[in-house]
């Protein structure tokens, strides 16, 4: 099955537009997924790099201001000795950075100065611890911004010694600058962490170690304000694990059950999704990250982002970490690409039905010319018709069409009276059932139906079923004989059996399909019956050549041997009469010729007898046409002269029936026509030519074989048995034709024809009846 | 035994034949003379001689059945045996009714052949003579007036009323008149009796063109 036009124009122009549509869309969908996750992930880690900008430019004025105290403190520019100067360099620098929570300064001897931001009387606080000779003092003094004492007084509880503390060990043990881990300061309760630095004495001397505070819960405020979506959040995670920097500060500090305030382990953090997103970082102890790590993860049934920054630096082991719910970037652009997804849907809809109007409006004018092609096919519409108003193209396959169909018609009607008017019987036959489609006048003509009636009918009502047309015209072979042509016996309505020549011709279209059998038939009946004559009668005549010929031999011998025994018979009797009268002759002489009379009488007996004998055997005489028996005689002997050249004319009268015995007649024109023949074959380039006269003489037929060959010796004798000028004759055809003439009561004779030739001619007697 | 004016005419294709007939004949003392067809005896037969035709039956071209109708048609004084070697009984039949004197199958016997020519010259002459005859009594008739055949004919047709009165009142004619042309009739016919002259007339008849010539 073909596809419809109209089909793959709605396919086309509706179904590639939505395709093409949904393409755009998915594309679209996957790319702007990418893009949004790519985003997300971007924005993550500039959050991080941010974050880590941010915190490194948070901590560095510490470290300068540590490494400065600590070189001014190298260059005696703080002498331990001059605590006050130490303590108004500390309180500059505190005054810097408002991140510092506080500096301080502790020597090798136990002194140790510590400025700090205060809640109490005065907004900032010193304290001294001085040892001297052993005995220590330790002295809070209280003063405002401008330096100026608020209060004052002596703290004679306090044991505090800088030497113990973790800060100012690993300081001197490492003679370099360090940061300690991020804790809890005791007296603020703010998360914060060290930084030391040693104060060198010499090459190798510790003079003491410069210290600051920094509160780092300024980090925490840092990250609550970031904006990383509408719920995304970022921490720092330490990596023993500790989670030193979150949006909600409350959360980072915990209490032990000692009572002491520590960070909240990333793996008891309280915000459940930083929890799930990055407690495994810290499985080993330590955060693993060597670089930055973007993963994605579901928490809750939402899906997050999120992303691990390496670590700061060696010295401050902290790892940036932040998480953003998925939809807080693609949510907007999920809306708006479900919306995308509808206004695709939408158009598609639209352009897909603008399609199919377009290919109904396209495919209109083709339909409706193949609806018009159908009905002109089926000949319920006039090919003149006027084309509707269509495309060019069309318009060129319809002057075509119409081209074709008049030549069609033309070829059709031409076909249709060639069928009807022949003097042939035509039928058309169904391949499958048999049944007549279509006759023509002389089809009913021999078969004495009517058409009506045949149409009904198979060819097998009308014929013998063993004839083998049939098996073409049931359908029951392969195409390998798709014609036939037999001759065959058929009945007719009458009930008459006729003989039938048939032509079957299995038609088929292109693909080998069998159309219908086209059947030609004609009445051969006269023919055939002429055939059987003619071949009867030549089987008469080898019969009577073979059975007779020894009687016509002897009936002809009679014949002729009665001429010389009534010669001797006559000369006896005569010489008998002569010697009568001569007395001295011998008495026996006379007993001699009595007895050669008696015995040449005697012999004529025998053979009367023989002869009567022999007739008994002869056919009998009947009426006949001769003008039928010649023509079939003709047939029998054409075959010899078309083999020499031999042309056999005929020039007959009006003649009467014969009456004679017709199978000796027709083998006495046999002969004579074979003899001829054979004179004419002997003519070098001459025509060779036989005639047969034949006419009414009487009441008798005169026929006369004529030849233009070279005539009859003069010397030979004609009609004598045994004389012959054919090599391998007898000598006998002559004699018997003349005796089967005469014993049919004609005559035969030979005289020379005008043209030099030989001709014979024989009477026959015609009919009493004519 | 035979009369010289006599002919024994022999027509047969067959020379053997011709000749033996011939040589057995004239040996008996007929005058013979052979043809070898019936065309060469239609040629040279003047229709006057009297004669036997001892003819053969199957002769190419013109057979002797054929040269016995010939013969007929023109009351030939002529009497025919036929010789056939191979009689059969409907030609012999046809031969017979045309007049033949008899049909001989060969061989025959010469005493056979010699009886029948003796019988067919004796019809011949019988023939000839009767031929001469009507001649020299149509010659007679050939003498009288037209007046004097009416007379006669009247004489012929009606012999119960021959009286000169009678005559004379049938055509209008006095008796007298009649019984002057009577004498001349009988003068001319040389008759001396009307029975004389109806007899005469009779015979005529008999040898008139147109009656059979049965023997």
């Amino acid at each position: 099955m073909r596809n419809s036009l109209g089909l793959l124009l709605a396919i086309g122009l509706a179904g590639l537009q939505f395709v093409a549509v949904l393409a755009v869309v998915f594309s679209s969908y996957v790319t702007s997924e990418r893009a949004l996750l790519d985003h997300a992930r971007s924005l993550l880690s500039d959050v991080g790099t941010n974050t880590i900008a941010h915190s490194t430019g948070f901590l560095r004025p510490a470290r300068a201001a540590a490494e400065l105290s600590a070189r001014l403190a190298q260059t005696d520019v703080i002498a331990s000795d001059r605590p006050e100067l130490l303590e108004k360099l500390l309180f500059q620098q505190l005054q810097l950075a408002p991140q510092f929570a506080g500096l301080f300064y502790g020597s090798e001897g136990g002194d140790f100065v510590y400025v700090m931001r205060s809640d109490g009387p005065g907004p900032f606080r010193s304290k001294f611890i001085r040892v001297q000779d052993g005995v220590r003092s330790t002295e809070l003094i209280w003063r405002n911004d401008a330096f100026e004492v608020v209060e004052r007084r002596m703290d004679p509880e306090d044991t505090y010694d800088p030497r113990v503390r973790p800060w100012y060990q690993r300081a001197r043990d490492q003679r370099t600058t360090i940061w300690t881990d991020p804790y809890i300061f005791f007296t603020s309760q703010q998360p914060g962490i060290t930084l030391a630095s040693p104060v060198m004495s010499g090459v190798d001397g510790i003079r003491g170690i410069v210290g600051v505070d920094i509160e780092i819960s300024d980090i925490s405020d840092f990250l609550a304000q970031l904006e990383i979506g509408s719920h995304g959040k970022a921490l720092i995670i330490h990596d023993n694990g500790d989670v030193i920097a979150h949006p909600n500060k409350d959360l980072l500090k915990t209490t032990d059950e000692d009572g002491t305030l520590r960070f909240a382990n990333i793996r008891t953090f309280d915000d459940p999704i930083a929890q799930a997103a990055f407690s495994q970082l810290t499985q080993d102890g330590k955060v693993p990250v060597a670089r930055e790590t973007l993963s994605q993860f579901e928490y809750n049934g939402e899906t997050y982002v999120s992303v691990v920054m390496p670590v700061m630096s060696e010295k401050l082991p902290w790892t940036i970490a932040a998480y953003a719910p998925e939809n807080d970037f693609t949510s907007e652009i999920k809306l708006n690409r479900r919306m995308n997804i509808w206004i695709a849907a939408l158009v598609a809809a639209t352009t897909g039905l603008a399609g199919l109007a377009l290919a109904q409006f396209i495919y209109k004018p083709v339909r409706a010319f193949a609806v018009r092609s159908a009905l002109i096919s089926q000949g319920e519409l006039d090919p003149e018709e006027p084309l509707p108003k269509t495309y060019q193209e069309l318009e060129n396959a319809n002057a075509m069409l119409m081209e074709q169909i008049a030549a069609r018609r033309e070829t059709e009607l031409e076909y249709g009276q060639t069928f009807a008017l022949s003097s042939r019987g035509m039928a058309q036959v169904a391949p499958e059932s048999g049944q007549f489609i279509r006759v023509n006048d002389r089809f009913c003509e021999i078969t004495g139906y009517s058409p009506s009636e045949l149409l009904g009918m198979t060819f097998t009502d009308i014929c013998y079923r063993e004839e083998a047309p049939f098996l073409l015209l049931d359908g029951q072979h392969g195409a390998e004989t798709s014609e036939i042509n037999h001759e065959m016996r058929c009945r007719r309505k009458d009930g008459e059996t006729i003989w039938t020549a048939v032509n079957a011709i299995m038609i088929h279209n292109q693909e080998g399909k069998a159309l219908h059998v086209v059947l030609t038939l004609d009445d051969i009946t006269l023919t055939k019956r002429k055939e059987e004559k003619i071949s009867q009668l030549n089987k008469d005549l080898s019969n009577l050549s073979r059975d007779n010929t020894m009687g016509q031999m002897a009936a002809g011998l009679a014949h002729e041997l009665n001429q010389p025994l009534t010669a001797i018979a006559q000369n006896a009797d005569t010489a008998l009469l002569m010697i009568k009268g001569v007395p001295e002759a011998d008495p026996e002489l006379r007993q001699v010729l009595d007895e050669i009379e008696e015995q040449s009488l005697r012999a004529g007996e025998i053979i009367r007898a023989l002869r009567a004998f022999i007739r008994k055997d002869e056919g009998t005489r009947t009426d006949f046409d001769f003008v039928e028996l010649l023509d079939q005689t003709k047939r029998l002997v054409i075959a010899e002269a078309h083999e020499v050249g031999a042309e056999i004319a005929t020039e007959l009268g009006h003649l009467p029936q014969a009456n004679a015995n017709r199978v000796q007649v027709a083998q006495v024109l046999v002969n004579l026509l074979r003899n001829a023949i054979e004179a004419v074959a002997e003519n070098p380039g001459k025509d060779r030519l036989v005639t047969v006269h034949a006419r009414q003489r009487g009441p008798q037929i005169l026929v006369c074989v004529t030849d233009n060959g070279p005539g009859v010796d003069p010397d030979l004798t004609l009609f004598t048995q045994f004389e012959t000028t054919k090599p391998g004759g007898m000598g006998l055809g002559l004699s018997i034709c003349r005796a089967i003439v005469q014993e049919n009561g004609g005559q035969l004779w030979h005289e020379p024809a005008e043209t030099g030739g030989a001709r014979f001619c024989f009477t026959l007697d015609a009919s009493a009846d004519a | 035994m035979s009369d010289t004016d006599a002919v024994v005419f022999i027509v047969d294709d067959d020379k053997d034949i011709r000749t033996s007939l011939t040589r057995a004949l004239r040996t008996r003392g007929f005058t013979v003379q052979t043809f070898d067809s019936a065309q060469a005896f239609l040629d040279a037969y003047d229709g006057e001689q009297p004669g036997c035709v001892v003819l053969d039956f199957g002769m190419p071209m013109m057979s002797g059945l054929d040269l016995q109708e010939h013969l007929n048609a023109k009351r030939c004084p002529l009497a025919i045996i036929f010789i056939t070697g191979h009689g059969g009984v409907p030609e012999s039949v046809l031969a017979m009714k045309a007049g033949a004197v008899d049909f001989l199958e060969k061989p025959f016997r010469q005493a056979v052949l010699v009886d029948l020519v003796e019988t067919a010259l004796d019809l011949s002459r019988e023939k000839y003579e009767a031929r001469e005859r009507s001649r020299g009594i149509k010659l007679r008739f050939d003498r009288l007036t037209a007046r004097e055949e009416e007379i006669v004919a009247r004489m012929i047709s009606n012999p119960a009323e021959v009286s000169s009165k009678e005559i004379g009142n049938y055509l209008g004619i006095s008796p007298r008149t009649v019984d002057h042309h009577r004498a001349r009739i009988l003068e001319k016919l040389e008759v001396s009796s009307v029975v004389e002259l109806i007899d005469l007339a009779s015979k005529l008849k008999e040898a008139t063109p147109g009656d059979s010539p049965n023997r």
